[in-house]
């Protein structure tokens, strides 16, 4: 599907790899200007040029789990464009444990990351969002949709994710603010490979996850940012508060393998 | 009945948890009581205590993590974990601030988590149960509620995580109640600029034309911590008189 955002403006936060990189591509081939928000500087800058750069791309660096660092990642982006259509709520962290060894530091860093943030980038975005009738995407997960062992403060703070865009698309309704959750499956990222690498079988723990599920493999990041571009896009105009399963049939049911 | 169950529920001095403790100690439980103030404690705990065997109570403010460390351990071992505290504040997303947003998040979603995790070595060799009282606001949205949303939202998340990674040593259910007959509620009320119009609205919100009883909800929380719900686990039980299976035109 081809989208024109020819100039509209965008805040990604995450851009700087993994799915966030991809929709910031898709985002800048559809004509859309963007910021790029990840936690470093350097990360940005990379993504900027690896991107092959351009006066389309603006950086906007901050640390989203820190007081004051979604407000921030707005303002950068608010600066470069003086107004915002679009925000992509696309950071996270997931650091899998058990239960007994997820302390409270972790338990936080998830909470702030995965569900502070996207309330403060929207309370920070919100007037220039409301004087566009504009969108916001919130990236979620297939476990904002039901849970796996090892990963309590991912799975709580992501069905909190999906609630709270429920909420806010009710509230902000009224403004023309339309804001949806989309909950991605299992993706080909960096993170992904990184993860393959340190279990010391990466065949096996790709294998693993593709036979999850039921289409019988993982996505592509492109795949899902396509998605989401349809989300920010007309053709969703009276889409608000859907909460989009895009996971291969992972939370649709089970297949007795018997 | 065989050995005494013990029970913590938090916010137990009044509303929801109160009517849960008073149930399940008619059904023969030991009951920890728990509420933000040590006064409101020690009365509920003189008021249950003339009917039920074994009453004692906790207090502290579950907002502050040092707090619910103490009250995990003045508890002790439980076999039946009630997290039925939690706060509404009404706030439009331009105005949430960082207080706000820190303290419903922290007694409604992380104090329940701080708990389980306290309490789990003795879930587990009991065979234990954690309910965790959420809200139909973790399913729909609300208008000013995105806060709270979030944090019950969020519970039933965590209810879901605990059940898959605890199971079969550990059962975890979610309640959601929608509107109940409780002090906040009569509270909110009553401060109406018309109180009759207000109890009208909260009525007619939902299909069965009336809100809940704080008993009702009790019930359902007594059987789901019950053997005869040994069955259900990760489960997400609704009480909401119809809210959240559709609207009306």
């Amino acid at each position: 599907m081809k989208f024109d955002f020819s100039g509209r403006m965008a805040l990604v936060t995450g851009g700087g790899r993994g799915l966030g990189l991809a929709i910031v591509q898709a985002l800048r081939e559809a004509g859309a200007r963007v910021a790029i928000n990840d936690r470093t500087s350097a990360m940005v800058a990379d993504a900027i040029l690896r991107l092959g750069g351009g006066e389309g791309l603006k950086p906007a660096p901050a640390d989203l789990a820190a007081i004051g660092g979604p407000e921030h990642a707005v303002a950068q982006a608010l600066d470069a464009f003086g107004g915002l259509d679009m925000l992509v709520n696309n950071a996270a962290v997931n650091i899998e444990n058990p239960i007994e060894a997820t302390d409270d530091a972790l338990w936080d860093l998830h909470l702030d990351v995965v569900l502070r943030a996207p309330l403060f980038t929207i309370k920070a975005a919100l007037p220039a969002l409301a004087r566009a009738e504009g969108a916001v995407v919130n990236i979620a997960s297939e476990l904002a949709l039901h849970a796996i062992p090892n990963n309590v403060a991912y799975v709580a703070a992501k069905h909190g994710l999906v609630a709270m865009t429920r909420a806010l698309a009710i509230e902000l309704a009224p403004e023309r603010v339309r804001i949806n959750a989309l909950c991605p499956g299992t993706m080909d990222t960096e993170l992904m490979r990184e993860c393959a690498e340190a279990s010391g079988d990466a065949a096996g723990y790709y294998r693993a996850f593709a036979a999850y599920h039921p289409l019988g493999r993982i996505a592509t990041p492109q795949e899902i940012a396509g998605f989401v571009l349809c989300l920010l896009s007309p053709a969703a105009a009276f889409m608000t508060g859907s909460a989009i399963a895009i996971d291969g049939g992972s939370t649709a049911g089970r297949r007795w393998e018997g | 009945m065989s050995t005494l169950r013990r029970v913590l529920i938090t916010g137990s001095t009044r509303g929801i948890g109160q009517a849960t403790a008073e149930r399940m100690a008619q059904d023969g439980d030991e009951i920890i009581l728990h509420g933000r103030r040590a006064d409101e404690v020690e009365v509920a705990v003189a008021a249950l205590g003339g009917r039920a065997s074994a009453v004692s109570g906790v207090s502290g403010d579950l907002g502050d993590r040092a707090a619910v460390a103490r009250i995990a351990d003045e508890a002790g071992e439980v076999d039946v974990l009630i997290n039925g505290a939690g706060i509404y504040r009404e706030m439009a997303v331009g105005a949430i601030d960082e207080a706000g947003w820190r303290e419903t998040i922290a007694v409604n979603l992380t104090a329940p988590w701080l708990l389980t995790r306290s309490l789990l070595p003795g879930l587990r060799r009991r065979g234990g149960v954690v309910i965790n009282v959420a809200s139909d606001a973790g399913l729909i949205g609300f208008a000013g509620g995105s806060v709270y949303c979030a944090s019950k939202g969020g519970l039933i998340g965590l209810t879901k995580a605990l059940a898959v990674e605890l199971a079969p040593a550990v059962r975890a259910i979610a309640i959601c109640p929608g509107p109940v007959e409780t002090d906040m509620m009569r509270q909110a009320v009553s401060e109406a600029a018309d109180p009759e119009a207000a109890r009208r609205q909260w009525n007619e919100y939902t299909h069965l034309r009336r809100v809940a009883q704080p008993h009702e909800i009790a019930a359902i929380i007594a059987f789901a911590a019950s053997e005869a719900a040994g069955f259900a686990t990760g489960a997400v039980w609704l009480i909401d008189g119809g809210v959240t299976a559709g609207r009306k035109v």
